[in-house]
């Protein structure tokens, strides 16, 4: 046993020295994922505010005006031009410089007077289909609330007591997120693409570089079983994993004020069974890939795309086809996603997840009794 | 079976042989490489494995060191397995394989140091044994060079003092000195020569023949199969004849003339001068130079040499496949 020992931490000495000397595979276990982090925190934001609008006039009256105020004080629209005529939208959505078209008919003012339906025209540049969806939800409430503003002083005018008038008001609240803050949404379900990269990519090359080269051999002499090495070799990533996994946290609490709402040894045992999931599966590549290209481009395929498109960190699951919804159950990270989402956002424990920790267990378990197995087959060449 | 006698499966080990090999084969796809072969190598031999590219010869040594399972047949390293007792077989092996087999990032030390550490060395043996094998090998001073950074001699030392950590009883070295420049092979067999003096066993491959000239036995190997073997004064005896060397200064033209002459066998090119078996009764300098003068080629030089190993296996080729004589013709030297 002692011996064991001393082999497995010979291996992962080796294995934090290939690391130190390979500045590239550095960078990319602990620099990507602050980048992507901030990347995605910032830039690709699904938070729509400040929309440039564009408002045309045409009426040119106390009431038009005041209706088009309604945007330029609202914090979801920002006002940058305001057009003559038509073609004035033309050329600022194909210059990108305005997304919404506010669109005042003549005559508003006249018909809002003579108690019609006054007409505005909303025009939504839908080449930016989220922006484009929030903006007409805004806009839609909007238009509500001035309804309801004139409704009011026509009735004042009218002299009635709209109190005593039943009226229905919705009041809408979006749990967990109150503010819908895309940040709260992302940094938890990133954190999962991120160790799934780290972990899966590197495992799926390690094993395969031994056996490029040549050290595979000499380590097959060695008194080392195969299990030492396996552990030997996972051992140094999953700490990098949860190194990651603290970083993210560390930075998604305080830059981002993601909040963690539930139980973090949940979120920890999660992530370490996550982890030994993807691990397994590296090392599954390893064992089938026939060489270090192929093993990265098979990493790629099982890691990333489906812990971004898959599991439902970018996209809902019940959006996606049915088909496509299938193939997530075979990879660990929709449950990941939804371990993590339900411990930082809507205060979970074990009690709620347990069954994807449990779904998880056994598919870490299988991974690595399957790629054991793999690997052991291949190596008795 | 004697009944006095210990039974055979006591585990009692004939030590004076360091392998023994019984129809051993191994084939990959339709392609035999090795077929059937029986082969002893005795304990305390430097063995050399001799053949062209392609022969078998690592094949074979990869199967004695347990990282290749053959298709039928068993090999023992000091009376154990290859195939059923590997675990017992491999503490007594060092196995260097053809192509550099280091980590190229990490440095000699780390190297040899983490090779000695899975083998099970302790702590204080690495110490002592790093210590003197590197300075035994001149590569003292590159204790901390990565591998990558080492010359392609030096590489070959870093591979063979790693195999050596675990003191093996038994080196089994896949062309060690292929691609490494003729000081470098010298120095490398100079530190064969002390590890057999040291009683150690060593089978060695080689595609060079005057390395044979150092092993204490070879044995020819050619397309999976054992041909020759036994002492290099012992192969050099089976040749019929006497070596003679034609120095001229157009040796093809004298190549060409000396052809067809009576009692010549197997003319072959060796660098610039044809050497020729002279297998007549009479002595070769007389009628070799007026063969020579008949085809008008002047300025020769004919003398009788001592027949190396380099000609021996010209004449084995020759015997057995005239076609692939020139393909085998001058290794270096």
């Amino acid at each position: 046993m002692k011996a064991a020992l001393v082999r497995i931490g010979a291996i992962v000495r080796k294995e934090f020295r290939h690391l130190g000397r390979d500045s590239r595979t550095l960078l990319a276990v602990v620099i990507t994922p602050v980048i992507q982090l901030l990347l995605f925190a910032y830039a690709i934001s699904f938070d729509v505010e400040h929309v440039p609008t564009i408002v045309i006039d045409f009426d040119q009256t106390t009431q038009s005006r005041e209706y088009a105020s309604l945007y330029s004080s609202s914090p979801f629209f920002n006002v940058v031009q305001h057009g003559s005529s038509m073609s004035d939208v033309d050329a600022a959505f194909d210059a990108n410089s305005a997304r919404v078209a506010i669109v005042i008919p003549s005559g508003f003012a006249k018909s809002l007077a003579a108690g019609e339906q006054a007409q505005v025209a909303v025009l939504i540049d839908g080449s930016e289909p989220n922006a484009a969806k929030v903006s007409q939800a805004y806009s839609v409430a909007l238009n509500q609330l001035y309804s309801q503003e004139l409704t009011r002083d026509w009735a004042d005018a009218q002299g009635l007591d709209l109190s005593s008038l039943g009226m229905l008001e919705p009041r809408v609240r979006t749990w967990y997120n109150p503010e819908r803050r895309s940040s709260d949404f992302l940094i938890p379900g990133l954190m999962i693409v991120i160790i799934a990269i780290v972990t899966v990519q590197q495992t799926a090359v390690t094993l395969v570089r031994e056996r490029d080269l040549g050290t595979q051999e000499q380590l097959e002499i060695s008194p080392m079983r195969r299990v030492e090495l396996m552990v030997g070799k996972l051992l140094p990533w999953t700490l990098i994993a949860f190194l990651d996994v603290a970083l993210i946290t560390g930075l998604g609490r305080t830059i981002f004020e993601v909040p963690l709402r539930g139980n973090f040894w949940t979120l920890a045992v999660g992530a370490a069974l996550f982890v030994f999931a993807s691990l397994g599966m590296g090392l599954l590549i390893s064992a089938i890939a026939p060489s270090l290209d192929t093993a990265n481009i098979i990493a790629m395929l099982v890691a990333f795309l489906p812990s971004f498109l898959l599991s439902g960190f970018a996209f809902a699951l019940d959006q996606i086809p049915t088909w496509l919804a299938w193939i997530s159950y075979a990879f660990p990270a929709r449950y990941m996603v939804t371990i993590s989402r339900g411990v930082f956002l809507k205060g979970a424990g074990f009690t709620e997840v347990w069954p994807e920790l449990a779904l998880l267990s056994g598919y870490a378990l299988v991974m690595i009794v399957i790629s054991s197995v793999l690997y052991g087959r291949r190596s008795s060449r | 079976m004697s009944t006095t006698g210990p039974p055979a499966d006591l585990g009692v080990i004939d030590d004076t042989l360091a392998v023994r090999i019984r129809g051993l084969r191994r084939t990959f796809g339709e392609t035999v490489a090795i077929a059937d072969i029986d082969l002893d190598v005795p304990a305390g031999a430097v063995f050399g494995l001799l053949g062209p590219d392609g022969a078998g010869k690592s094949t074979l040594i990869r199967m004695l060191a347990t990282v290749l399972t053959p298709d039928a047949g068993d090999a023992e390293v000091f009376g154990h397995s290859v195939t059923r007792e590997a675990a017992l077989v491999t503490p007594r092996i060092g196995y260097m394989s053809q192509r550099f087999s280091m980590y190229p990032d990490l440095s000699v030390s780390e190297n040899l140091n983490f090779f000695a550490t899975i083998r099970g060395v302790s702590r204080a043996d690495r110490r002592t044994r790093s210590k003197a094998l590197l300075e035994s090998m001149g590569l003292a001073e590159f204790t901390d060079r990565q591998a990558q950074f080492l010359s392609g001699g030096m590489k070959q030392k870093l591979m063979l003092a790693t195999t050596l950590m675990h003191e093996p009883d038994l080196l089994l070295l896949d062309e060690p000195t292929t691609g490494v420049d003729p000081v470098s092979r010298r120095e490398f067999w100079r530190i064969l020569a002390g590890l057999h003096r040291a009683g150690k066993s060593v089978v060695v491959a080689t595609p060079y023949m005057d390395e044979a000239e150092r092993c204490t036995q070879v044995a020819f190997i050619d397309k999976g199969a054992i041909g020759e073997s036994g002492t290099p004064e012992e192969i050099k005896q089976r040749v019929p004849g006497q070596l003679v060397e034609v120095v001229a200064a157009e040796p093809r033209a004298a190549l060409a003339a000396l052809q067809d002459v009576p009692g010549v066998a197997s003319p072959h090119l060796f660098g610039d001068v044809v050497r020729v078996l002279w297998s007549d009764a009479v002595a070769p300098v007389q009628p070799l130079a007026a063969a020579l003068a008949e085809a008008a080629i002047a300025d020769v030089a004919v003398r009788p040499i001592p027949m190396d190993m380099e000609s021996v296996f010209a004449f084995l080729a020759d015997t057995r496949a005239p076609a692939a004589a020139g393909s085998l013709e001058g290794g270096e030297s």
